[in-house]
């Protein structure tokens, strides 16, 4: 076990407490702060997904919102079907469409909207990479791939008024009934739920990236063609790990869908997609962990900040990016991993080699 | 049978016949060391037979099976290893993980999935020792002197457990001490790997090939052991250019 994996740990169980006992105990388990902060949470998820790819990968996937949303509207429908009873969603009505789609049938099942939420983002995620990586295509086309397919895909949800609602989505949504549990998103126990399911997928994501399987694809950020000559099939390393990020992605837009009440194009747009880069950049991209903190961090100076600040957020949060990119490539991570070492230098420990080196800056030919 | 049968090899670069009717054998165990002016096809030979390059004829077949129109990974999975020119580790992991990362007997996803990055064990230590990293395991390798780089990448040739490994210019900007050493690995090496290395250094091809192919305008001028070819005219002209 070496000193990274064990900082790591140490790193996810304060997270976790402050997550899970921290955060509750400070808005005295009031239900109204306790939902605002379940949004924050549920973002941190698809931020720490992008982490995965982009971070660990080098593959930066600025599709991300579309396999969002996927999953998003995969609970939204189950949830409109749910509240339409036996009539046809209102919607659709309005739209002159006369019978349910089969698109939407299987949706009245929970089980296969749960499945569909994370496995219907996957393989669409997985066939764009299979196609991708197959071709040996990398670096800035594979963002402008993935972004080309957002705003296609983005375009297609507007376009079907009829499956989807079009422009204003799903609205009216029933809440949610898990295994004879109603939930509530008020309730503290809807909050347990979104930071287990967070806390769950940084688990996964720390798993990953200390297996064997993460350290080939960052041995695959640095140089793919050096590892093909060991022998490693790049473009399956590429594709899962593509796959398994999309997968994540879908599993947040579900939680984000009960958490906001509705489904909406918006998820999908090209700003959202960015503001997850933002997040994840912010955060530090080489961790998991770092990267869902940036998401709670950004999101939580917007809550505050954009009420005082009705204009000039977005100025601000593009001066922050700007910021992070030019004096802290690395985010906050970087920054505090640098700091320990500089710490443990002065203390003439010599154990400071275990961590990575800060002095050759992350390879850029990667990235954008 | 010999480890590796190279016949009729040859590509066409626009027009250019970098490599044109190469034929060559290697044996199990052998050094075979690939002489020859700037431009004679000798990288891009190594590049034929690693994947890097697509022959546009000819055949190469390693241990009995066809493997010119294989995938690179295909072919390092059958057991050839490449060090290229350029030093070639990966400067952001530390030395421990880049030999993690060259141990690919088992390159398959489930495998990586199941196996924590970086496992020390009695091997990598060995490994380690031999090429004189024993105790910087946890340096990222993008600190690593010039000379260490290059026994980093020797040690992750080692590693990967190649039968054959393709060396292409293994002494380039080392100093002599340094070349010394790398030629003492080589003949160490010998045993178990197979190694085809281009070189420009005399002594160090003196120190370790076992048989020498001398290679002008991408076709064989010339065959045998160091004394063979030191007394071949046809070599002294092309080299001499009289």
């Amino acid at each position: 076990m070496n000193s990274k994996l064990s900082y790591d740990i140490i790193g996810l169980g304060l997270f976790g407490a402050v997550i899970l006992f921290g955060v509750p105990a400070f808005f005295s388990y009031d239900g109204f702060e306790l939902n605002t902060f379940a949004r924050y949470l549920s973002l941190a998820i698809v931020s720490m997904a992008l982490a995965l790819s982009w971070g660990t990968a080098g593959l930066l996937n600025l599709g991300q919102a579309a396999t969002f949303g996927m999953g998003s509207y995969a609970m939204a429908m189950h949830l409109k079907l749910k509240a339409s009873g036996d009539n046809l969603p209102d919607f659709m009505g309005w739209n002159n469409v006369e019978a349910l789609p089969a698109l939407w049938v299987p949706f009245n099942s929970l089980t296969f909207t749960l499945l569909a939420g994370l496995l219907i983002p996957a393989a669409v995620g997985g066939l764009i990479a299979t196609f991708m990586f197959r071709a040996r295509i990398a670096g800035v086309f594979v963002a402008v791939i993935t972004l080309a397919f957002l705003v296609a895909f983005q375009l297609l949800v507007i376009e079907q008024q009829g499956f989807t609602g079009g422009q204003n989505g799903l609205t009216g949504l029933a809440q949610l009934e898990l295994f004879g549990w109603t939930v509530d998103i008020y309730a503290t126990s809807f909050y347990y739920l979104v930071g287990g399911c967070l806390m769950a997928a940084l688990i996964f994501g720390l798993y990953l990236t200390h297996s064997k399987f993460g350290l080939v694809l960052r041995a695959i950020r640095e140089d793919a063609e050096r590892t093909r000559y060991f022998g490693y099939n790049v473009a399956n390393y590429q594709t899962l790990i593509f796959c398994i990020s999309a997968g994540l992605a879908g599993l947040a837009g579900m939680l984000y869908a009960l958490v906001l009440e509705f489904a909406s194009p918006t998820y999908m747009s090209v700003s959202f997609s960015l503001a997850i880069v933002i997040w994840c950049a912010v955060g530090g991209r080489e961790s998991v962990l770092a990267a869902a903190m940036g998401a709670i961090l950004v999101n939580l100076a917007e809550g505050r900040l954009s009420d005082v600040f009705v204009e000039g957020w977005h100025m601000m949060l593009g001066v922050l990016f700007v910021a992070v990119v030019m004096f802290m490539p690395r985010g906050i991570y970087g920054v505090i991993v640098d700091a320990g070492r500089a710490l443990r230098r002065r203390g003439g420990s010599e154990e400071f080699a275990e961590t990575p080196s800060f002095d050759t800056p992350l390879n850029t030919k990667q990235e954008s | 049978m010999a480890q590796l049968e190279v016949r009729d090899l040859q590509v066409v670069f626009g027009g250019l016949r970098a490599v044109d009717g190469m034929n060559f054998d290697v044996e199990q165990g052998e050094i075979l060391c690939l002489l020859g002016p700037n431009g004679a096809g000798k990288s891009t030979t190594l590049d034929l037979i690693c994947g890097k390059t697509q022959p546009t004829g000819g055949s190469i077949r390693f241990r009995d099976t066809e493997i010119s129109q294989l995938l690179e990974f295909r072919r390092a999975r059958l057991g050839i290893g490449r060090k290229f020119q350029v030093p070639s580790v990966y400067k952001e992991l530390t030395v421990a993980e880049n030999l993690s990362v060259a141990r690919s007997s088992r390159p398959g996803i489930w495998h990586a999935l199941t196996t924590p990055a970086v496992r020390r064990n009695q091997k990598s230590r060995e490994i380690l020792d031999l090429v004189g990293l024993a105790d910087k395991g946890g340096v990222p390798a993008g600190n690593l002197s010039h000379g260490e780089t290059q026994w980093l990448e020797i040690a992750m040739l080692i590693a990967q457990g190649s039968h054959l490994i393709l060396m292409d210019e293994p002494t380039a900007g080392m100093t002599i001490q340094e070349t010394d050493r790398t030629a003492r690995i080589f003949r160490s090496l010998s045993a178990d790997h197979t190694l085809i290395v281009v070189e420009h250094d005399m002594s160090f091809v003196r120190t370790v090939a076992d048989r020498i192919i001398v290679m002008d305008q991408g076709a064989k001028l010339a065959e045998g052991t160091i004394a063979e070819i030191e007394a071949n005219e046809a070599v002294k002209t092309a080299y001499l250019g009289h």
